[in-house]
Parts: C-alpha cells; sequence; structure tokens
C-alpha cells in the first residue's frame, strides 16, 4: 500500500474492485456453507458486518497499545469477543434463524476477511478511515452473501426471503441448497466475472516479422 | 462400538467435513498444488483435531458449565497455543514441511476445521471418545478431499484450461463435483 | 499453419489408423443395440428423452467448445450415454439441462475432450439426480401399449411433471432393498424390468461391450474387473448373510452393466496403465456392493464412477510403468 487512499476509495473499494469474497477469495467457508436461503445468508452478513465494524473501530483505536508481537491474538480476542456479543444477539432477537446457523456464527471468529482487514488496515489507520474500510468491506460481504443466497434459494426453492416467487408448479433444484450447489453457484460467479474482466481486456494477437518470427502482441492489462 | 463407527464413516465420507461442511475450506482451495504437501498438510490438521478435541472434551467436562459465556474465546485460547507448540516442534523436526507449508501453518490457528471441530463437538454433545473419533473421522475426510484435489490439480494443471476458468473457478467446480461425488455416500451404514 | 515451427507432442508418434472421431463414432454404432432396446421397452419417451440430452450436450459444444470439435463425436456419445441413463418419464428440460450440465461443467471447463477427469454423461446424471431427486426416481411401469408417453415428458421447462401422467413402477434394486422382493434372473438379461432407459438390457450391452472390446477400443480389464469385484465380494456376503442377494442378481440388476461397459470405460477418465485398471476397475466393484447394500440408495454404480474418475489422477501416479532404464529409486 504505497499509494495513499482516499477516504472515498477507503469505502468503496471493498465493495466491488477488492470485494472481500469474489475478488480476495476469502471468507468463503460462511459464503458457502450457510447460503442456502437468503434469511441465513443476509443474518450472517450482518453479522459478520457487525463484528468487522466493531473490531475495526476497537483495534484501530488501541493501535498504538496493542504491542506487536501478540497482535494478532489480540485482534482475535478483540474479534471473538464482538463474536460473542452478535451470537448471544441473535440467540434472542431471531432464535430460528440463529438455530439453522448453528456453529457457523461463532466460526465467523476464523473468517479471513475480518482478520485480515484488522492486520492490513485497521492497525495502521485513523478510527474514521478505519471506519469507513470496515463499512465498504463489510457491504461488500453483505452483497455477496445476497447474491449467492438470492441464487440458491431461488432455483433451489422457488421462492426469495420465503416468499413463492415461480408459483405453486414450479420444479425446485434441489441441489441448489445442498453443499455441492454451494461450489457450484460460487464457481459459476467467479466464471462470470472472469469473463467479464476477460472481455474488456486487451486481445493477444501474433505480430508478424519477418523470417517468420512470430510475437505475441497485446494482452490483459492489469 | 456402532455409535462410535458412525460417527467416524459420517465425519469422513457421508458429511465430510470439507465437502459437505465446509470446514478446512482455506487449505483445500489453496494450498491443494501438490500431493506430497496435501498429505502431510492432512496430517497435521488430523493431529491438531485429535489434540483440540481432546482439549474441548476437557474443557466442556471441566471449566465451561462454570462460565459458558467463555466457550468462544477459551476455545481460541486454548487452540492457538497448541497450534503455536505444534509449529514450533515442526520447525524443529522438519524445517522442509515447515518451508512447505510457508503461511498456511499459522493458519490452522484460524482454520475453519479446527475451531469448527470445537463447535461442532460441543453442538452434538459429544463425550471424550465420540469426540476423538470425530475428530480423526474429521480428520481423514479432509485429508481425503485435500489428497484427491491435490492430484486432480495436478493432473488439470497440463490441460488447456479456458482463460475464464484459469483461477478458482474452474477450482470450485472440480470441489462441486466432489461434493457431488460423495453424495453416493449418503445414509452410509445408518440403517 | 503458416509460420514453420517444430510440431512438439507427447508419445505416442507411431501412428495406427485409428483417429479420435473413428473410435468414437464406433462406439456411437456400439450403443445402438442399447438404444434399440431402450425404444423397444419404453417407447416414443425413450426416443424423446435420448434425443433431448444429445441435444443439450451437442448445442453446448457448438456454442461454448473449440470450433470444429462437434465432428469427433464425443459430444453424441455423452448425450446419448446420459439419456441412457434417465428414466423415460422425466421431462425433457430437465435431460436438456443434464446435456448442458454434462458437456458445460464436465468436459469444456477442462479445456475439452480428453481433459476432463470426471465422466462427463454421469457427471450430469449426478447434478441431476441431486437437482430433481423425485424425477429421476419416477420409474414408470414397463407394461402397457408400446406408443405412450411413460410420463409428462413434455411438462414445461422449470414446470414440474404431473404426477398423474406416470404409472410407476419399481426398479429390480428398489425392489430388493426397500420390499425385500427378488426380480427374476431371465427379466433381467433381456430388460423387461423397470429402470433407467438403457440399463435394463444387460444382453445388448454385453454385446456392444464385446464389439468395442474385440475392436480394442475400451480396456476389457476395466468391466471384467468389476464384474468379478461384484460377483466374488457379493457371493461371499449372501453366504454369510443369505438375505443379501447372490452375485448374479448384483451382475444383471440396476446401473452396473451399462456403467461398467460405457461409462467405467471413458478412456479419458479412466487410468492409463494396465495395473492401474485393475485397481481401479476393483475399486470400482467395492464401491458398487457397499453402496448398494449399506447406502442410503438403491443404487451407487454412478457415485462409485465418480468417485473412482476422482481417484484416477492419483492412481496413474501410483502405477505409472518405471522409465526404461532407470532404477526402482528412481521411479519411487
Amino acid at each position: 500500500m504505497s499509494r495513499r487512499t482516499t477516504p472515498q476509495e477507503d469505502f468503496i473499494r471493498g465493495i466491488w474492485k477488492e470485494n472481500p469474497v469474489l475478488v480476495q477469495l476469502l471468507g468463503l467457508c460462511p459464503t458457502l456453507a450457510v447460503t442456502g436461503t437468503v434469511d441465513n445468508a443476509l443474518t450472517m452478513g450482518i453479522a459478520t458486518f457487525f463484528v468487522l465494524l466493531g473490531s475495526s473501530v476497537l483495534v484501530a483505536t488501541f493501535k498504538s497499545v496493542i504491542p506487536k508481537e501478540v497482535r494478532i491474538s489480540a485482534y482475535i480476542l478483540v474479534i471473538a469477543t464482538f463474536v460473542t456479543i452478535a451470537d448471544n444477539v441473535l440467540h434472542a432477537v431471531v432464535p430460528e434463524i440463529h438455530k439453522s446457523l448453528g456453529p457457523f456464527v461463532p466460526l465467523i471468529v476464523v473468517n479471513c476477511i475480518i482478520l485480515g482487514r484488522q492486520e492490513a488496515f485497521a492497525s495502521k489507520n485513523t478510527v474514521g478511515r478505519a471506519t469507513l474500510d470496515a463499512i465498504g468491506t463489510g457491504f461488500g460481504f453483505i452483497i455477496t452473501m445476497m447474491i449467492m443466497g438470492s441464487m440458491r434459494e431461488l432455483l433451489g426453492n422457488g421462492t426469495w426471503l420465503g416468499y413463492p416467487l415461480f408459483g405453486a408448479h414450479f420444479e425446485p433444484w434441489v441441489i441448489m441448497v445442498l453443499p455441492p450447489g454451494g461450489f457450484f453457484t460460487l464457481g459459476f460467479i467467479l466464471l462470470g466475472i472472469a469473463w467479464w474482466k476477460g472481455r474488456t481486456a486487451v486481445p493477444v494477437r501474433p505480430r508478424r516479422w519477418p523470417h517468420g518470427v512470430t510475437t505475441e502482441v497485446g494482452g490483459s492489462t492489469s | 462400538m456402532k455409535e462410535l463407527f458412525w460417527i467416524f464413516i459420517s465425519a469422513s465420507l457421508v458429511s465430510n467435513f470439507t465437502l459437505a461442511l465446509f470446514l478446512g475450506l482455506c487449505p483445500f482451495l489453496g494450498v491443494s498444488g501438490k500431493v506430497a504437501t496435501a498429505v502431510r498438510m492432512g496430517m497435521a490438521n488430523i493431529f491438531v483435531l485429535v489434540i483440540t478435541s481432546l482439549t474441548v472434551s476437557a474443557l466442556n467436562t471441566w471449566v465451561l458449565p462454570h462460565a459458558p459465556y467463555l466457550q468462544l474465546i477459551s476455545f481460541i485460547v486454548v487452540i492457538a497455543s497448541l497450534v503455536q507448540i505444534v509449529e514450533m516442534a515442526i520447525k524443529k523436526l522438519s524445517p522442509t514441511l515447515f518451508r512447505e507449508l510457508g503461511i498456511f501453518l499459522p493458519l490452522i490457528t484460524t482454520n475453519c476445521a479446527i475451531l469448527g471441530l470445537a463447535l461442532f463437538q460441543t453442538n452434538r454433545g459429544y463425550g471424550f471418545m465420540e469426540g476423538l473419533v470425530f475428530a480423526l473421522g474429521g480428520g481423514v475426510g479432509l485429508t481425503l478431499a485435500l489428497v484427491l484435489m491435490a492430484s486432480i490439480r495436478e493432473t488439470v494443471e497440463l490441460a488447456d484450461v479456458p482463460s475464464v476458468a484459469r483461477n478458482m473457478g474452474l477450482v470450485l467446480i472440480l470441489a462441486g463435483s466432489l461434493s457431488l461425488a460423495f453424495m453416493g455416500f449418503a445414509g452410509l451404514f445408518s440403517s | 499453419m503458416e509460420n514453420p515451427r517444430f510440431e512438439l507432442t507427447a508419445s505416442p508418434h507411431i501412428k495406427g489408423p485409428d483417429s479420435t472421431p473413428r473410435i468414437m463414432w464406433s462406439v456411437v454404432g456400439s450403443l445402438a443395440p442399447v438404444i434399440f432396446a431402450a425404444i423397444w421397452y419404453f417407447g416414443p419417451s425413450a426416443v424423446f428423452v435420448i434425443a433431448a440430452a444429445t441435444l443439450g450436450c451437442v448445442l453446448t459444444e457448438r456454442v461454448f467448445g473449440p470450433g470444429g470439435s462437434l465432428k469427433d463425436g464425443s459430444a453424441v456419445i455423452t448425450g446419448l450415454l446420459l439419456g441412457l441413463t434417465l428414466p423415460a418419464g422425466i421431462p425433457l428440460w430437465m435431460a436438456f439441462l443434464g446435456g448442458i450440465f454434462a458437456i458445460g461443467l464436465g468436459k469444456l471447463i477442462f479445456g475439452g475432450l480428453g481433459q476432463n477427469v470426471f465422466n462427463p454423461a454421469l457427471l450430469g446424471r449426478a447434478f441431476l439426480q441431486a437437482a430433481f431427486p423425485e424425477a429421476l426416481t419416477t420409474w414408470p411401469n414397463v407394461s402397457g401399449p408400446w406408443w405412450a408417453l411413460r410420463g409428462d415428458n413434455f411438462a414445461l421447462p422449470f414446470m414440474s411433471a404431473n404426477p398423474v401422467a406416470t404409472v410407476t413402477g419399481a426398479t429390480p434394486l428398489g425392489l430388493m432393498k426397500f420390499e425385500g422382493t427378488h426380480t427374476e434372473l431371465a427379466k433381467l438379461i433381456i430388460g423387461s424390468t423397470g429402470g433407467s432407459l438403457g440399463e435394463t438390457a444387460a444382453v445388448m450391452i454385453l454385446l456392444g461391450g464385446a464389439y468395442l472390446a474385440l475392436k480394442k477400443y475400451l480396456d476389457w480389464r476395466i468391466p471384467i474387473s468389476i464384474f468379478l469385484t461384484v460377483a466374488v465380494l457379493s457371493q461371499i456376503i449372501h453366504v454369510f448373510m443369505p438375505e443379501e442377494p447372490g452375485a448374479l442378481f448384483m451382475l444383471f440388476s440396476g446401473g452396473l452393466m451399462l456403467g461398467a461397459v460405457f461409462m467405467a470405460t471413458d478412456m479419458v477418465t479412466s487410468p492409463t496403465a494396465p495395473k492401474g485398471a485393475w485397481i481401479y476397475g476393483g475399486g470400482i466393484g467395492v464401491l458398487v456392493v457397499v453402496i448398494r447394500l449399506w447406502g442410503g440408495l438403491p443404487e451407487g454404480v454412478m457415485y462409485a464412477i465418480l468417485l473412482m474418475n476422482s481417484l484416477v489422477p492419483f492412481i496413474n501416479r501410483a502405477t505409472q510403468p518405471r522409465l526404461f532404464g532407470t532404477g526402482k529409486e528412481a521411479a519411487a
């Protein structure tokens, strides 16, 4: 991170350009495990958002006090505290969803996105910018969870947030709510993104020189 | 005995730790380029999983009934310090392995599989023996998934994979296909 | 190619008359008796389902595949095989979707023919099985007029089949597993039982397989090792647990014949070394017996082959013949 970034960039980059799941490929465990329904995906997204925001603010506030040698352990303890709070709140507010998420709520602790943002950003920047960064990254995660959850629930159950959309005769694709469906859905989204990016890249074309020598010109600029 | 056998089969094949419960995805999707590394990574995981299971049984019996809110934090602290010990041991005993696994060893601390085992074991109310068998089964399942993925990826590296699938796309489709194949074990030995 | 370059290819450098298209179209020919039996037993539904699956495969290959790759015939084989593993009564859109999945995610994503890990037809079948478990296990009854549709084949895309349209029966394996009744062997051999389109007529499958084995287009070790393992293992179990079926029933029921002869022997997804072929076939046999007898599903041939497909890279590594002139240590 050599170049200074503006606050707008801190906020916006986590949503698309550096989307934690789709671009950085972090936090795949919840993205695959709990996106069978939009309910679960959204709840997980919000819980993760809360934990990320809380930890980032706290870590950025106390960054000068945390000794460098034990910083990772300190981050994890901070994160675990917020996860415990989130777990208990979910248990009280949405007991049904909390039950169906099961151990995946406490597993937010090991979501690489959160630890990654502490180490890469919150521990090096001011509270305000850490907050913006956490909100952007958290939104990026929620959006991904919603895309995954919507695709899987729509096809796998014919509903969105529990409302039937396709009528009574729709044949649900049961696989979409099963584990293989999670892998396939995410794989498909990543293929789509790669295709989209490849579409705008400069194509590789051969350039012929005398004496039968051929070199390649162009290619991806990124 | 039959119950224990079923727990083992369930964690390793029927609801495979990685392919059905999505635990240990980081090493599964990340490190699995070489079969030899995958085997050793799997072994390291089995080892840590077994230690974790023993620790969790102890914590669940003697500590957590008195302070349930400490569950998550105590799991993490105890597991993390254990992994630290394993890391030092591996560094001492096999520097090559230490070099090869690189950044993944510290990541075992934050590996879903380890904390996942602790949480699933607690959630399902497994006792000492059940937890141990669950850890072994889960570890074997994780290793199986890692090794299969590694050997497939070694082969696929020689294929003319279309550019859109070069990065993670193909790996996820492969993972999905493996997960699909493992559905054949559904209901195995359950009746 | 305009500019002269050295053409660097892997061995073998000595070429025989057999080209990929020639082998592939021979396989299509060898499927003819199986398709004939399917049409004989399941009427026009068989034609529609096989055609829909093949169309799904061929269109996907045409749209996303490298130019001209249709000519090698492999997409047609995948489509026919996929169609033959489906029940006669399923909605055609499902068969079509299975074809798209089989070729798209089973083959083209690896870079096309010869590079895939899983058998595309079986991957498509497994996808359909997981996506639409009910439609894929609704077996039409074989009796009834020949020309009648065997189910709601023409259900609109994405819509369920009308359950009234199908007179359902059961497969011999289902009968054995859930009701404990046996089907006569003679019926199993000629194929007048419930089941997927192409799996019932054992004698027709063996006919096609024998032709391919004579032409050396399939490795005879694979089906033989599967049959041997299944027969020996189930007979031993039958002796100790008489309630479990014996060797003959296990061999001639379900998709074992079709899978062992046409799916497991797929050149791309089976081991290259002879020793590997024995290990691979044996593994399939063991998995089939385990899933059939102790699994939750009545039939496990498809999963057994897919699971062993995933082990093929590993088997190939382990059974690589030693390089000529190198010592034992070098090979290890």
